[in-house]
């Protein structure tokens, strides 16, 4: 039988319960105010994707102050709806129906993972919602309303992997991680292996758990190839540059996945990033006028987020959509997504008074046909102690959807995800 | 074709993990039957005292010494305020510790952000042939096995291990014969927070230091503790040797993935044909033997 | 005479020593609550039913714990395996029969894959004398082996006829639950698939409430409490380990095809620890010896999480972390059974004062 003492515990206890529960209900339920337009920033601020969630949220919201100082899109306020989703997909399922159903936004900007943007992807379909997808995935997404803005793996791979070839030899060997990313990037590299006269000797998949390489580094000596590609995916894979480093293997890396997005060069001590080369779109050392001069993109997200660590990649894509989405808003007249969507696909440029020129290059541009991006990339190397040096930069387009599987999303309305296995021999 | 010398050093880097991983967790529920789901947290935290006193300036082994002894007294907290009231309810106690787990992740993120700048891994490579192996990873291994040959002399050989063992196997008599019983039951899962403490901080400089990454030990400790058995730390070392022979030598032939799944297999299996696990046949043969004679 | 007893036998059905509450009293609240419940989409948006249904999804998958660990003692972290098998399933049967005459087959056939996985894991388990905590572990160490080899699924060729397993990125396009044939089907979304959610649920709870309080409903318990002695009386526990185990799989599995048709999506996260040790939490909270309580623990734990991640604030874990830990700590039966104790308490003790106030004026009528 319970005592007074554990009676009134308890009794504490499941008040406490009932009163948080009471509470958090206050603060639901908020739809958005009619003359003001809504965006839906669900980005990851804990979980496993924290690390590289946070800046795209960061540099969402820098944008979004940006434009409202300016007198906001069509002199409408931005408000923003930017829970957090935790890096479980299951959460932006239900965050990304609120944000569609009850919060009314005009447009969604959502998820690091492609495992999450296809979570989301039926609800989106569904109630055909604008939706601006902002990491660097495998590519192939020919969806009508979904605008994939981020770099793909064959704009990344095909960037640094001929600059590679053509500095050390045909000879190659590919360490990837072990899920859909990972092995379409893989396949991507026998493609553009096979486009540039070089071989891939050898390719290890690695799965997501994994922290321990020494296999992985025997193995990358046992093959002996001229490079590496390494497309490794998230904390438990940096371990890789740590451990080869320790073990003397002193190999050139070329990587999509490395330093621009979780910023290994500044978190590993050197000179373990020493001689790895990442093909982006975007890095925070990027060297063009609009990102790292006095003012610039760089000086406007510190000044802003001060103890911020680093401007990764996904945080440039994040800002320069939201730039486009205003510029496309403005040329359509109206905040209706249909419209908004037939604005962008008539094609948007950067670079005017209303919408700035992207921190990565001035001549990006968003393909009407394809909703990408063809983006200005770099290669960015790594030296001994960890300086960041742009050995070679140019505009690549996306090629895949728009000219190998002839997606257009002006003629034909489409949701569909295509994949280099059923277009080309080599990849398979 | 499976290459022999790399085959005996993916097996040595195998072995210590999995006994490092374990040994935490091992005394903790071998001696005292919780399971402590935030055994991760405490590796985690391990690795942050070190990483942290590294980057503020100081040599590395003095660093790992400033780890292990947060993860002590991380455990010395948790030990006083929770899990003392839960001793009669284990499965209670996995689902607090798990709690704890989740909230002690959070609070490190948020207090020290998403990751902490690495630790570089020291004494470079042995060579051999066109292969080379961290030597750093390589002496984990021994490593391991220094720690479980000090936890049995501590156990087996001191009067505190004797008087621990006495409390764990009967305690009211124990506590009749004047033994602090509480302090024992303290002392026994601060040691077991400062072994997971020790892990991490042997594993900093080989890891990315974020606040989840305990996660990446879970998986090994728990499948070693129960294949173990009945004895702690009999168990921990036959499941590191089995366990680790199964993962190095997979991995050897058919990569990372197929070694990881190799591994969880032999684990289920033992766990179905060898209910006492692998210590537990141990003895039993032992006792045969000496039955016997 | 004969209309009382019917319904008292009806009710005996439903009520006995295992379960929470077999007064009147608690079925006239529960009448109103259900009422509540059933009346709820037509007051709110299609966007809010369809949330509540998620909720109510996760409360059969806590039923189906509940049954197995809190009557039987078995604690399983492998219900999650069954609940993926089974979504997994109905995404590649109605992937490959596109028609609604697939997404009646594939129902049964999901329920179906999960109860013979819990069958073979069970059988496995139990008639290897696995016992305790190492059906813990080993249910644990499945759901590992499975997100492991799911995510890595990835390519064309991991796949069951016209559907791709999808590996990390999961098996979109999954349709909506309908039944009926051509014309007349009726497809379940918004707030039709929250009433469907909720009749499950309702039926799977009374479904458990009859086998916990008839004959095997006291295996169960005994098993649980004492399993020598109930060997002893002539019962064969594996049996009844495996048939509850079983029971709990098909509940799992029902839980995971509505899970699959509410997100028109599933990926190998289900099979995730996180997840894993959700119905772990939801059946402690609520109280493990209780259905009810496991169904209010999973709606409420879920609701508040969820309205912790819309605040957007880094504490939101913390916050849940500690409340878990409070509530563990200070009521260990959990919160349903406690507040029913208070109930009841109070209920008696206001009949006993009613009684004494009553008693002594009849006390004073007592000639002496």
């Amino acid at each position: 039988m319970s005592d007074g003492l554990s009676s009134r515990r308890g009794f504490l206890a499941s008040s406490a319960v009932l009163a948080g529960t009471a509470l958090a209900g206050c603060s639901g339920g908020t739809a958005s105010s009619s003359d003001a337009v809504t965006l839906g920033i669900l980005e990851d601020r804990s979980g496993n994707f924290a690390l590289v969630g946070d800046p795209k949220h960061k540099a969402s919201l820098l944008a979004i102050e940006e434009i409202n100082a300016d007198g906001g899109i069509m002199g409408n306020e931005i408000e923003v709806f930017d829970p957090d989703p935790q890096s479980d997909n299951q959460r932006y399922q239900e965050l990304t129906d609120r944000a569609i159903r009850q919060e009314n936004v005009d447009a969604l900007w959502a998820g690091y993972s492609s495992a999450t943007r296809e979570a989301i992807r039926p609800i989106i379909n569904r109630n055909e919602q604008l939706y601006f997808y902002t990491t660097q995935y495998e590519g192939g997404v020919c969806d009508k309303t979904t605008f994939a803005v981020g770099p793909t793996a064959r704009q990344q791979l095909g960037t640094v992997l001929p600059y590679l070839r053509e500095e050390f030899g045909p000879d190659i060997y590919t360490i990837a991680a072990d899920y859909n990313f990972g092995q379409l990037s893989a396949d991507w590299v026998k493609v553009l292996a096979n486009e540039n006269d070089a071989n891939v000797l050898g390719e290890e998949f690695i799965p997501l758990s994994e922290t321990d390489f020494s296999s992985t580094i025997n193995n990358i000596q046992e093959a002996d190839p001229d490079f590496v590609m390494s497309m490794l995916v998230g904390a438990n894979h940096t371990s890789f540059y740590e451990q080869k480093a320790s073990a003397g293997l002193d190999i050139p890396i070329g990587t999509s996945t490395a330093m621009a997005q979780g910023y290994e060069h500044r978190r590993i001590s050197p000179p373990a990033m020493a001689n790895i080369y990442a093909g982006v779109n975007y890095m925070e050392e990027v060297p063009t006028e609009s990102n790292t001069n006095d003012g610039g993109f760089v000086d406007r997200y510190f000044d802003m987020y001060p103890d911020a660590p680093y401007l990764n990649e996904e945080a440039e894509t994040n800002y320069f959509s939201m730039y486009m989405y205003k510029e496309a808003v403005e040329q359509a007249g109206t905040f209706e997504q249909p419209e908004v969507i037939e604005a962008l696909e008539s094609g948007i440029s950067l670079g005017t008074e209303r919408a700035p020129e992207a921190p990565e290059g001035q001549t990006i541009e968003l393909d009407g046909a394809t909703h990408h991006v063809d983006h200005h990339m770099w290669v960015m190397k790594a030296d001994e102690d960890h300086n960041i040096e742009a050995v070679e930069n140019r505009k690549v387009p996306e090629t895949f959807l728009s000219e190998t599987v002839g997606c257009d999303l002006r003629e034909e309305a489409e949701q569909t995800q295509y994949t280099p296995v059923d277009y080309y021999q080599e990849a398979k | 074709m499976v290459n022999g010398v790399n085959l005996f050093f993916q097996f040595l880097d195998s072995f210590g993990f999995i006994v490092l991983s374990a040994i935490g967790l091992a005394i903790i529920f071998g001696m005292m039957g919780v399971i402590n789901l935030a055994h991760g947290e405490l590796i985690m935290i391990g690795a942050y005292g070190t990483t942290l006193s590294f980057n503020a300036g100081a040599p590395l082994l003095l660093a790992m010494a400033v780890g292990v002894i947060s993860a002590a007294a991380a455990g010395l907290v948790i030990e006083r305020t929770i899990v003392k009231r839960l001793y009669q309810r284990p499965l209670d106690s996995m689902v607090a510790t798990w709690a704890l787990g989740l909230a002690m992740t959070q609070m490190v993120r948020i207090i020290f952000g998403n990751s902490l700048s690495g630790i570089g891994l020291p004494l470079g490579a042995i060579q051999y042939g066109q292969f080379s192996y961290s030597m750093y990873r390589t002496l984990l291994s021994v490593v391991a096995l220094v720690v479980l040959l000090g936890a049995y002399v501590v156990f087996t050989r001191t009067e505190f291990g004797i008087r621990a063992r006495a409390t764990i196997q009967d305690d009211d008599t124990a506590r009749a014969m004047g033994i602090d019983t509480d302090r024992m039951y303290t002392a026994t899962f601060v040691i077991g927070c400062a072994l997971a403490g020790l892990t991490g901080a042997l594993y900093a400089p080989a890891l990315a230091v974020v606040p989840g990454m305990g996660s990446s030990f879970l998986v090994e400790a728990f499948v070693a503790v129960v294949t173990g058995g009945t004895s702690v730390l009999l168990g921990t070392t036959l499941a590191a040797g089995v366990l680790g022979t199964a993962n190095a030598f997979f991995t050897n032939l058919y990569g990372t993935f197929i070694g990881q799944v190799a591994m969880l297999i032999v684990a289920i299996l033992i766990l179905r044909f060898l209910p006492t696990g692998l210590s537990g046949v141990v003895e039993t043969v032992r006792g045969q033997m000496e039955r016997e004679s | 005479m004969s209309e009382h007893s019917l319904i008292d036998r009806f009710r005996g059905r439903f009520e006995g020593p295992n379960t929470i509450g077999n007064s009147r009293g608690f079925w006239v609240g529960f009448a109103v609550a259900l009422a509540v419940a059933f009346a709820y989409p037509i007051f709110v948006s299609n966007y809010q039913a369809g949330n509540l249904a998620l909720f109510l999804i996760y409360a059969i998958l806590a039923l189906s714990l509940s049954v197995v660990w809190g009557y039987s003692g078995v604690l399983s972290f492998g219900q999650v395996v069954f609940f993926g098998f089974a979504g997994y399933t109905f995404g590649i049967v109605t992937l490959n029969i596109q028609s609604t005459v697939g997404i009646m087959m594939a129902i049964p056939i999901a329920v179906g894959v999960a109860t013979l996985v819990a069958f073979t894991l069970g059988y496995f388990m139990f008639y290897g004398k696995v016992t305790g905590v190492f059906v813990a572990i080993i249910t644990l160490v499945s759901t590992i082996v499975l997100q492991t080899f799911m995510a890595q699924t990835a390519g064309s060729e991991w796949a069951i006829g016209k559907a791709q397993l999808g590996g990390f990125n999961g098996m979109p396009g999954i349709p909506n639950i309908a039944l009926g044939v051509g014309e007349t089907s009726v497809a379940f979304s918004g707030k039709l698939f929250y009433w469907l959610c909720l009749v499950l649920l309702v039926l799977s709870y009374f479904g458990l409430r009859a086998l916990t309080n008839g004959r095997f409903g006291y295996a169960m318990v005994g098993v649980r409490e004492d399993e020598d002695r109930v060997e002893m009386l002539g019962y064969d526990i594996r049996k009844v380990k495996l048939t509850v185990f079983t029971v709990g799989g098909a509940i799992a599995g029902l839980a995971g095809v509505l899970y699959a048709a509410w997100g028109n999506y599933i990926d190998p996260t289900v099979f995730s620890l996180t997840f894993a040790t959700f119905p772990v939490i939801w059946v402690t909270v609520g109280g493990r010896e209780s259905l009810l309580g496991a169904v209010l623990a999973t709606v409420s734990l879920e609701w508040f999480r969820q309205q912790l991640a819309i605040t957007g604030s880094e504490y939101a874990l913390v916050v849940v972390g500690l409340l878990l830990l409070v509530v563990v700590l200070v009521l260990p039966d959990g919160i349903v059974p406690y507040v029913h104790e208070k109930a009841v308490s109070a209920y008696r003790e206001y009949n006993d004062e009613v009684d004494r106030s009553v008693g002594s004026s009849t006390e004073e009528e007592i000639p002496e």
